[in-house]
């Protein structure tokens, strides 16, 4: 379970501070699908960034499995990411000088796991590249990576996983391949998945859609 | 995950390159030369003993006592006892010849070789021994002289000698000369026989000693209370002070190079850490937004800092051990010096200049690493403020000031070389932020290649600047030390130009000074000018009369010297104190070399009361003098004006080149000349040679690492900014660039952060030279304005060529690729 109260994320600019959120309130039920949809700018990373503890709010906070992250600091935080958090960015972010197969290791090797490699070569033939595990990410297509990050992000078994625009760099055809990828994954795993994303398709497919627009959460269905 | 597989995945990715060759290389410097520089010193140490034929000597007047020669072999130590003598060797035929006698016990030499021949210049063996009872070698000169050959007997006092061999060198030639006759080797146990040492006579006896350093001390300790006027105890100190200096000079030259190396390593570690800390920022960023904490991060990274480290500690310490074995081998070859123990010192410096390096430029940047929030994943503009800070470079360059201190055990070394590193970095950085901001105000009226090149440059002002003191720090670095090592190797020749003096002559009178010079000349021998000389004694000073020669209570000694007169002041003299007089001068005036001057306790405008023979004639001190001892042209301790000392009798004395090939000349000159003495020096001045050389191939090597040690600062300081020109020319490309533009652009930018580097350089470089010869290393200053054009040059097409080299990937490769790979 996911649930923000009055969240809210100011920075200071010159001449003042830029309110990026005005106090969100939401709840996401542990296993359903959720995504976040808005025009640029309109807050939807900085909310995304904040569910998953990677930035702290100026007001308000994140409740995740009864945990309120505000009470955390940024090492405990890590600790819950480590443990329950996932995710899939719109550039992949996989390591360059790793291989597809190190790269969905890492995760499992951050946390101690000892079957980190049977884990991460089971998770990459579940993405369909058991003929890729070595090579380098420069060498594989954008769809490819982005199999690559999603092997990745459930190979730790996360309770949510948080997707940042997992289609925006691919074309609608590896879009839409990964799509089912994510939703498949989803399902069998029982994860709570929360996207940011343009692409209605993919917003359309999820249980929950919340409208961002100027810091704040329009609707949502 | 573990530091070891962080560490083996960045290697694989080619991560670690420049950062691990730059800590081999600073360990491997500082190991190889210092451990070379020991090495070097012990076996120089160990020539010089040659110079004494033992590691100690006691020089007596009076028979060494046998119970001395007993406690020195219970103390563990190898003994030898030499005698000797001026005497007259006689013939058969009654041909007499003053030779230096010398007796020697068996055993000699206890260091360094006797080397002998069975004819006069037969073949030379070193495995000889010495002379058997009843049997002499002579000096191939005194067969010629006294006509005799191998089988004949000669007389020294009442005991006929069998003439056996010639002896053809001794290791302790120049100081166990005994008068200045031509070598006559017997063995001690015939000495009684001959009936010539009485009490009182004239002779210098010698206990040679030899073994472990502690053995010597323990006996050292012993015998130095028992020793009586006339007996001392000589060191190495004692065998070649003109060799002593030479070696201080190298000695300091290497291991300023050391100091050199450490800082040029340490840089090439600070540039190779940014960027391995840059291109970690992304990865860090994923591996804590995966969940890994700021600690986590820390002990990862500082974990295989560590890894890293002992790995190249212990490479570098190997390598460090080839390289000084490798340049020994060189010698080794060449000119037959063995390498002397190493120790553990230099293993222990090269490990704490890996701590150093690593604690101060390689982990700043990384433990900041820890810091980078885990945003930056979602948001790359988020600074990662991983890279270096001021305060870095400052605890930093303490470090490595520290570091240098004690590597070169010398502070005015290191001020110097700081004082130039500051003029360097402080004016530089200055100097090219503004000629980076005029590059712009051209750039914009030039063409399109200059305008990308130049709005480049400006765009990254700052780094671009930082890149630009890097640069000059390591071309100044490099000029530094070519500046000195050419003074020094300058010095070292002017000292002993080919065709020096090698032969001096004594006692040459009055009369035979014209017929001398002529007899020389139509021989084609170059000599010297002829210097009047007149034994004397300085009595008192300012009324206070000095103690007697052979008092042992007083420091200040009445103190015997050759005199002379001079109108201008000779060669190799510089005058410290006082001034020099005018050749007309009526006044009595006296010039003392200045350790001289201590030793009787004068100075200038101090009066001398001074004996020549049974007269006494008082001088004012005018001047003080230092004098160049390694010039091995005549050097006077005291010097009057002409009318001071004219008028007393005197004889002359002068010096000559002569070829090895002509030494049998010498046979004439004698003949010619029965009562000049001749002093050959030819011997000891061609060992000095050697050494002189030796140290400059040394010097040569450890240049060369140096140079490498620069050269790699260059590529890190390169490679830094290579990944933003690489993006910046890929998308350049992208937008339909030409290659010519982008490469034209590349090396204008880097050729102009090479000319300023080049410009920067020198004038810090030039600093150092000037604090480094004047203050640290008893040099003369020379500007180099040579140096001015070459370093910019250099500058140019160093950092232009490396620039454009380590960028031609992005004008090469598809531009896609360029832009993938980052």
């Amino acid at each position: 379970m996911i649930k923000t109260i009055n969240l809210q994320k100011s920075v200071p600019i010159a001449g003042g501070v830029l309110e990026i959120l005005r106090g969100i309130s939401f709840e996401i039920k542990q296993g359903d699908t959720a995504a976040i949809v808005g025009v640029s700018g309109s807050g939807k990373s900085t909310l995304l960034g904040l569910l998953a503890g990677l930035d702290v709010a100026s007001g308000g906070d994140v409740i995740i499995d009864e945990q309120s992250l505000a009470a955390l600091d940024e090492d405990q935080r890590a600790a819950l990411r480590a443990k329950k958090v996932g995710f899939v960015f719109q550039s992949f972010q996989l390591l360059p000088a790793l291989t597809a197969l190190e790269n969905v290791m890492l995760p499992l090797e951050l946390s101690g796991n000892t079957s980190a490699l049977d884990r991460a070569t089971g998770y990459l033939e579940r993405v369909g590249l058991d003929h890729r595990l070595n090579h380098y990410p420069s060498m594989l297509s954008g769809g490819e990576q982005q199999r690559v990050a999603i092997a990745r992000a459930f190979a730790a078994r996360p309770q949510i996983l948080f997707a940042d625009e997992p289609t925006g760099n691919l074309d609608k055809a590896t879009g839409d391949t990964v799509i089912e990828l994510l939703f498949d994954l989803n399902r069998s795993e029982g994860t709570t998945l929360v996207l940011v994303t343009h692409d209605e398709r993919l917003a359309r497919r999820c249980k929950q859609q919340f409208v961002m627009e100027s810091g704040v959460l329009e609707a949502s269905h | 995950m573990n530091p070891a597989v962080l560490l083996l995945r960045d290697w694989r990715g080619g991560e670690l390159g420049v950062l691990l060759s730059a800590l081999l290389l600073a360990v491997s410097v500082v190991v190889g030369i210092s451990a070379f520089v020991n090495s070097l010193q012990s076996a120089l140490v160990s020539e010089s003993l040659r110079f004494l034929a033992a590691d100690r000597v006691i020089r007596s007047s009076q028979a060494i006592p046998n119970e001395w020669t007993a406690r020195a072999e219970l103390d563990g130590l190898r003994v030898a006892q030499t005698l000797g003598f001026p005497s007259m060797a006689v013939t058969e035929s009654d041909k007499l010849y003053l030779a230096s006698i010398m007796a020697v016990s068996s055993g000699y030499p206890l260091r360094g070789e006797l080397l002998a021949s069975e004819t006069p210049y037969g073949e030379v063996r070193s495995d000889v021994g010495v002379p058997k009872p009843g049997e002499t070698w002579l000096a191939p000169r005194l067969f010629a002289l006294l006509e005799v050959k191998p089988g004949d007997r000669v007389w020294v006092g009442d005991k006929a000698l069998v003439v056996s061999g010639a002896v053809r060198g001794q290791p302790d030639t120049a100081s166990a000369a005994f008068g200045y006759g031509p070598r006559l080797l017997m063995n001690l146990a015939d000495i009684p026989a001959t009936g010539i040492i009485q009490p009182g006579s004239r002779v210098t006896w010698r206990l040679l000693l030899a073994g472990e350093a502690a053995a010597l001390d323990t006996f050292t300790q012993w015998v130095t209370p028992l020793l009586s006027q006339g007996q001392r105890l000589l060191g190495v100190e004692d065998s070649q002070p003109s060799i002593s200096r030479t070696l201080d000079r190298a000695q300091g030259f290497l291991l300023l190079a050391g100091s050199l190396g450490v800082v040029l390593a340490a840089a090439a570690i600070a540039l190779a850490a940014r960027r391995f800390s840059e291109r970690h920022t992304d990865h860090v960023a994923i591996m804590k937004s995966l969940g890994a904490s700021r600690g986590r991060i820390a002990r990862l990274y500082g974990g295989s800092l560590l890894m890293l480290g002992a790995v190249a500690t212990a490479l570098g310490c190997a390598l460090g051990w080839a390289l000084q074995g490798l340049s020994f081998k060189l010698f080794a070859e060449q000119l037959g010096v063995q390498p002397g123990p190493i120790g553990l010192e230099p293993y222990l410096i090269g490990g704490a200049t890996a701590l150093v390096c690593l604690g101060f430029f390689a982990w700043p940047p990384l433990q900041r690493l820890a810091q980078i929030p885990p945003l930056r994943v979602l948001r790359r503009d988020i600074d990662a403020g991983g890279a270096q800070r001021w305060v870095d470079y400052a605890l930093g360059a303490i470090s490595v000031f520290g570091l240098m201190w004690w590597y070169s055990g010398d502070l005015r070394v290191t001020g110097s070389v700081v004082a130039g590193l500051s003029l360097t970095v402080g004016a530089g950085y200055c100097a090219a932020q503004l000629l980076l901001r005029g590059g712009r105000v051209l750039g914009s009226a030039a063409g399109s290649v200059w305008r990308l090149a130049l709005a480049n440059l400006q765009r990254r002002g700052a780094a671009n600047a930082l890149q630009m003191v890097i640069f000059a720090i390591a071309i100044m670095l490099m000029l530094v030390l070519v500046i000195i090592r050419g003074a020094l190797i300058d010095q070292w020749q002017a000292q002993l130009p080919p065709g020096s003096p090698n032969h001096f002559m004594l006692n040459i009178t009055a009369d035979e000074r014209a017929s001398l010079a002529s007899f020389l000349s139509e021989r084609g021998i170059e000599s010297q000018p002829q210097f009047p000389m007149t034994r004397g004694r300085v009595m008192a000073v300012n009324g206070e009369k000095l103690a007697a020669a052979d008092s042992a209570q007083s420091q200040r000694r009445q103190r015997e010297a050759n005199f002379t007169y001079a109108d201008s002041l000779p060669e190799a003299n510089e005058i410290i104190a006082g001034e020099w007089w005018d050749a007309d001068t009526d006044e009595a005036q006296v010039s003392l070399e200045e350790e001289f001057a201590q030793r009787v306790g004068a100075t200038v405008g101090d009066l001398l009361e001074l004996r020549i023979a049974s007269e006494s004639f008082e001088a004012r001190v005018s001047s003080l003098r230092e004098s160049d001892w390694q010039s091995m042209k005549p050097n006077f301790f005291v010097i009057f004006p002409r009318k001071t000392l004219e008028r007393f009798p005197k004889t002359f004395l002068t010096s000559f080149y002569l070829p090895a090939e002509q030494k049998a000349q010498l046979n004439a000159l004698i003949t010619a000349f029965p009562t000049v003495t001749i002093i050959e020096l030819d011997i000891v001045i061609a060992e000095i040679r050697t050494i002189i050389d030796r140290v400059g191939q040394a010097i040569e090597l450890v240049l060369a690492v140096i140079l490498l040690a620069g050269a790699l600062v260059l590529i890190a300081g390169v490679q830094a900014s290579v990944d933003i020109r690489l993006r910046e020319s890929a998308l350049l490309r992208a937008l339909g660039a030409k290659k010519s533009l982008l490469l034209g652009a590349l090396l204008i930018e880097f050729a102009t952060l090479g000319a300023f580097a080049g410009l920067l350089a020198v004038l810090g470089a030039e600093m150092a030279a000037w604090a480094l010869q004047t203050q640290a290393l008893d040099l003369t200053y020379q500007a180099s304005p040579w140096l001015w054009p070459w370093s910019i040059f250099a500058g140019v097409c160093l950092i232009g060529g490396l620039g454009v080299l380590s960028c031609r990937k992005a004008v090469v490769a598809p531009p896609l690729v360029v832009l993938r790979e980052l």
